[in-house]
């Protein structure tokens, strides 16, 4: 599968995913993002949880403006639709509905933007029509660079979405000189995550000490593995009341996948996620702001070792 | 028979463990409950439940991958240049490759192939299956597989056969636990449910990602309410949350649960809250939520 991942441009990416959510994808890639600008390097931030975006929330940066991202849909031009339903029995998602010479009618919601119907209509009756599947949002905040999309909602094709985020970040990292780029991956093993992924040379799996969080890091490490993608775990909320850490670290050992970072409760933490300020500014001195610093340390150090 | 959806536009607030308890409640208390883990990517529901006995469990295949045929390709690339999900690699070696993970099965390669090399297969999408949870309610299941596409498939599978299963069983409500986020597999639970519950925290990332959830709820004419979780931390904020729930987004409070340890040793403990610890701040929180959705849903 590795060999298959084609490295497409030449900046190093470290996907941030975890499998479960609300373990802190966002908080640690916000954070990671942040700290690495500080020590200099060019970064850019990509936020692929088009479902539920968060990182401009935790960097306190509004959404404005932004493009449209647009999946063909077919135009159909009844002058030259003759009826014969080719298209209808082609569309893998059965999107085209008729009967025999009647112009097909067309269920927005379910077409993919295959194309497939355009492809067999032997009269040129199908023309590029398009709709919105989204929006992407391109904005410098501080030095750091962030992509950040939206599925619209009640559009359910998140992977496509995702993947349109993937491309756009990566077309902006052509020839710009980015150090590194980090990808928040949304929550799940699902093919919205598995496309930041497909691009990325690290994975950080963020997760948190309970039975929930074990299981699902389990997930992802299982994606990674399918994807021959290096991974590495991040503990959040090292040392939640109760939480079980130890079974957290026995996977991880059995596994032979490495603890990068561990990172403590605090009440610190959570205010900076309140404020929409990165804890690596706002409280660079509390305890998870330390653990979050020396992560960013790490990764710098690899990075210009080129080791990611 | 009522469904009732737990949905969050955002990962990790507590859907879990709010179906969980809300289920439970409702079996102690008379109700005919019958619960389904909709969130067929990281189903956690049965894992809150502290497991269960399978009654039974069935391969489902709904997707579809194509496959090159190596004896006919030519490497001509023109399968390449139509993939829309970019499944399609290569040439290499004068041989193009489909990597199954990144193809939706759409068959326009097949298409657009001169010499007949492609076809498209059925292809597993994940499991389907039934369990007996330790309370005596059956819960359905979905997993899909790694990195899959098809997952509202797989959760109308899951919600097709708990309303069978709830049928036969005599349950008067089905309690379906969604996945996280706005897309497939959540707008799949949606449709056609008898009300959904939409969990929040009082965090401004969390609103956001409700408000793109009220859309999808908005669209499909389904009324909600709103449970905020973690509540304690932020007052104001908490306030203005309240408020804009009700006026903005014209959603019932149903109310809010505070902060507690105690939630995070029951999940450890693989026991719904309200089982764990009655006397939690957490816990009379649930119930309160739990008898009001019976009082006023049921």
């Amino acid at each position: 599968m590795k060999n298959l991942r084609k490295k497409i441009g030449s900046t190093p990416i470290v996907a941030v995913t975890g499998g479960k959510g609300g373990t802190g994808k966002s908080t640690v890639a916000v954070n990671l993002a942040t700290g690495l600008s500080a020590e200099d390097l060019k970064v850019m931030l990509v936020d692929t949880d088009v479902d539920g975006p968060s990182c401009a929330t935790l960097l306190g940066v509004q959404l404005e403006g932004g493009e449209e991202v647009r999946t063909f849909v077919p135009d159909i031009e009844a002058s030259k639709c003759v009826g014969c339903r080719r298209c209808i029995e082609v569309c893998p998602e059965h999107a085209l509905i008729g009967l025999q010479g009647k112009i097909p009618k067309l269920y927005e919601e379910l077409c993919s933007g295959c194309k497939a119907c355009q492809m067999v209509c032997e009269y040129k009756a199908i023309k590029d029509g398009w709709k919105k599947i989204g929006t992407v949002y391109s904005l410098i905040v501080d030095k750091v660079k962030l992509v950040v999309s939206e599925l619209r909602p009640t559009e359910p094709r998140s992977p496509v979405m995702a993947r349109a985020t993937v491309m756009k970040a990566i077309e902006e990292l052509k020839g710009d000189g980015y150090d590194v780029a980090i990808f928040d991956t949304a929550p799940g093993v699902h093919n919205a995550v598995a496309q930041p992924l497909w691009v990325a040379d690290l994975a950080l799996a963020v997760t948190e000490p309970t039975p929930l969080g074990t299981h699902d890091l389990k997930l992802i490490l299982d994606l990674a593995r399918e994807l021959e993608l290096p991974v590495e775990v991040v503990l959040n909320k090292a040392d939640v009341p109760g939480g079980l850490k130890d079974e957290l670290l026995n996977t991880c050992h059995e596994r032979g996948i490495k603890l990068t970072a561990e990172i403590p409760l605090d009440e610190e933490l959570l205010r900076s996620y309140i404020a929409g300020d990165p804890l690596m500014k706002k409280a660079p001195n509390s305890p998870a702001g330390k653990a979050l610093l020396s992560l960013v340390l790490t990764i710098r150090d690899r990075l210009k070792g080129g080791e990611i | 028979m009522k469904e009732i959806v737990v949905a969050s536009g955002k990962g990790g607030v507590g859907k879990t463990t709010i179906a969980a308890s809300l289920a439970v409640f409702f079996a102690k208390n008379g109700v005919k409950v019958f619960t389904a883990d909709a969130d067929v990517d990281a189903p956690d529901l049965l894992l809150a439940l502290g497991g269960g006995k399978k009654l039974f469990s069935m391969e489902i295949k709904a997707s579809r991958k194509a496959e090159v045929d190596e004896d006919k390709c030519t490497g001509c690339g023109k399968c390449i240049e139509v993939c829309p999900f970019g499944a399609v690699i290569g040439p290499k070696d004068g041989k193009t490759t489909v990597v199954s993970l990144m193809c939706e099965g759409c068959g326009v390669c097949k298409l657009v192939c001169p010499v007949g090399a492609i076809e498209v297969k059925e292809a597993p999408t994940g499991t389907l299956g039934v369990e007996e949870t330790k309370y005596g309610f059956g819960c359905a299941t979905g997993k899909l597989r790694l990195g899959e596409h098809n997952s509202g498939h797989l959760v109308a599978s899951v919600r097709n056969i708990s309303r069978r299963k709830a049928q036969d069983a005599g349950s008067e409500v089905i309690i379906v636990d969604a996945a996280p986020g706005i897309g497939c597999p959540v707008i799949a639970s949606i449709t056609g449910a008898d009300y959904v519950i939409a969990v929040t925290e009082p965090t401004p990332a969390t609103k956001r990602n409700l408000e793109r959830l009220s859309k999808v709820i908005k669209h499909f004419g389904v009324p909600a309410g709103v449970v905020i979780n973690m509540s304690g931390y932020s007052k104001d904020f908490e306030t203005t949350l309240k408020d804009w729930v009700v006026r903005e987004l014209g959603f019932q409070l149903l109310g809010e649960i505070p902060v507690d340890h105690e939630v995070v040793k029951a999940l450890v403990q693989m026991k719904p809250i309200i089982e764990f610890n009655p006397d939690a701040k957490a816990s009379k929180a649930l119930i309160e939520i739990a008898e009001r959705v019976r009082g006023e849903i049921l």
